[in-house]
């Protein structure tokens, strides 16, 4: 005779919300980031005339040109150049491409020496397509090792604002 | 008889003639200023090449081996800010030697080596994806996406430094991935008969700008032993660089001076804080290198050899 109808159930009862708690646990835990891994971070989303100037520069990777991670940006106003100090190697092929996403703007890459005096080089322009903005590429292959300048201009501009600016650079 | 008509078409034909080449000519462009050329910009990530633009140009004017120029990937143990940030830059270097050798084992032994030194220095959250990229990319022997995996790793090791309020660690990073892609460089211009490719590495205004940079460090950073030696060491390298009409021996001399130098800076940098002086262990015991039949001592590279 058992005096006590409850018992046989208790250890399954037990078993139950132990399995439970258990699993509700896991649940949990998969739910919140374990220490030390990646936090899921917002993407750091390239301003406009960055992605113009890579989309651009992209079109020399398939020539076996190599674009560097860095960027150099700023604002541009029509008749201030801006210049970048910049080091190159003999014998090494470079484009510098320039990007706005200005409307009607016209921008010009130039490469200079140390000496501050413009190379010799290849020159290409071209629109960034629906946005109105401007594209504009230098190529050199300078002689010597050394110190370098790349000069970026506004040659033209629809508004009055400063034209935002990106330039990033290929090599190979 | 002649009428104006007959003078006024030459005359029309002459105009067109001299004002055509006026119209077609490219403007000529204005050779920069003296106060140009001094505001112009100086940035990290753009006025200093990275060493995989050494090793490209190198690549052209002679063809090293690289394979017997792969060192072993070992990371300093210290707490020293400072070395660790200079370790990051000869780390990367020797990553880009690695992908030049396409020797897939130690770009993952760099890869993992940059992350503990990341670890140490509190910037690493960021960069597991990066370290995981360069794995796969190695795994899959992606080299040309290898070579730019590690230059977005380097930046993205600088870019934490820069939120992380230790700005002045960048240049200790960049400066130490420059000298080691010069000692390399310069072992490898020596191990030719001709120096071929002695031109490529002829850089002393931008050693000068590098030791100018850390020269100007807070002196919690500059008084550091291995940042006073990389200092002592750029100014070293940018005076013997300036050298001109140097004959080919004085030439010689003046390479191997400065490949000995850098190779002490890089020995130094790499060398553990209680090792006193002897070559570092591995930081962690997952990070230890796989032994590679083609890897040297560090700082040792001064005869390394070039395929004809």
């Amino acid at each position: 005779m058992n005096n006590r109808p409850g018992t046989p159930l208790l250890p399954l009862i037990l078993v139950g919300l132990c399995f439970a708690a258990l699993v509700a646990g896991k649940a949990v835990a998969e739910d919140q980031p374990v220490a030390g891994a990646v936090k899921n971070r917002a993407p750091i989303l390239p301003s406009e005339s960055r992605r113009i100037a890579l989309e651009t520069a992209g079109a020399f990777v398939n020539d076996g040109f190599r674009i560097r991670d860095g960027e150099w940006n700023g604002t541009l106003a029509k008749g201030t150049p801006r210049f970048l100090q910049v080091t190159l190697f003999a014998g090494e092929n470079y484009w510098f491409v320039a990007a706005s996403p200005a409307r009607g703007a016209m921008l010009r890459v130039t490469v200079y020496d140390a000496a501050g005096k413009a190379l010799k080089g290849e020159q290409w322009k071209g629109e960034s397509g629906n946005g109105g903005g401007a594209r504009s590429a230098a190529g050199v292959a300078p002689e010597k090792s050394g110190k370098y300048f790349v000069g970026v201009e506004l040659l033209e501009q629809a508004d009055p604002a400063p034209a935002e600016f990106s330039l990033v650079y290929a090599y190979k | 008889m002649v009428t104006g008509r007959h003078f006024a078409i030459p005359a029309l034909l002459l105009t067109l003639f001299l004002c055509l080449p006026a119209r077609g000519a490219t403007p000529a462009i204005p050779p920069m200023t003296e106060a140009q050329r001094g505001e112009a910009v100086f940035l990290d990530a753009m006025s200093i090449p990275c060493p995989g633009e050494v090793f490209v140009a190198l690549n052209k004017v002679c063809r090293p081996n690289w394979a017997t120029l792969v060192t072993p990937a070992t990371a300093p143990v210290t707490t020293h800010r400072a070395q660790l940030a200079l370790a990051v830059g000869v780390l990367a270097a020797n990553g880009y030697i690695a992908v030049e050798a396409q020797d897939g084992q130690q770009v993952r032994n760099v890869g993992r080596e940059i992350m503990s030194v990341a670890k140490a220095l509190g910037v690493s959250q960021s960069l597991l994806g990066r370290g995981n990229s360069l794995m796969e990319f190695a795994e899959n022997n992606a080299w040309e996406a290898l070579a730019d995996e590690l230059e977005a790793t380097e930046n993205e090791v600088k870019a934490t430094m820069v939120e992380q309020k230790d700005r002045d660690l960048v240049c200790l990073t960049s400066a130490a991935a420059w000298l080691r892609g010069l000692e390399i460089a310069s072992g490898v211009v020596l191990a030719t008969e001709s120096l071929q490719g002695i031109e490529v590495i002829r850089q002393p205004e931008l050693a000068s700008k590098l030791a100018a940079q850390l020269g100007a460090l807070p002196p919690r950073l500059k008084g550091g032993a291995q940042v006073a030696l990389t200092r002592e060491a750029l100014e070293s390298v940018a005076s013997l660089l300036k050298a001109n009409g140097l004959s080919q021996q004085e030439s010689r001399n003046a390479l191997q001076k400065i490949h000995d130098e850098c190779s002490v800076v890089v020995k130094s940098i790499l060398t553990s804080a209680t090792a006193l002086g002897t070559p570092a262990p591995a930081a962690s015991p997952s990070a230890s290198p796989a032994p590679s039949p083609a890897s040297k001592t560090t700082g040792t590279n001064s005869s390394a050899s070039v395929t004809k």
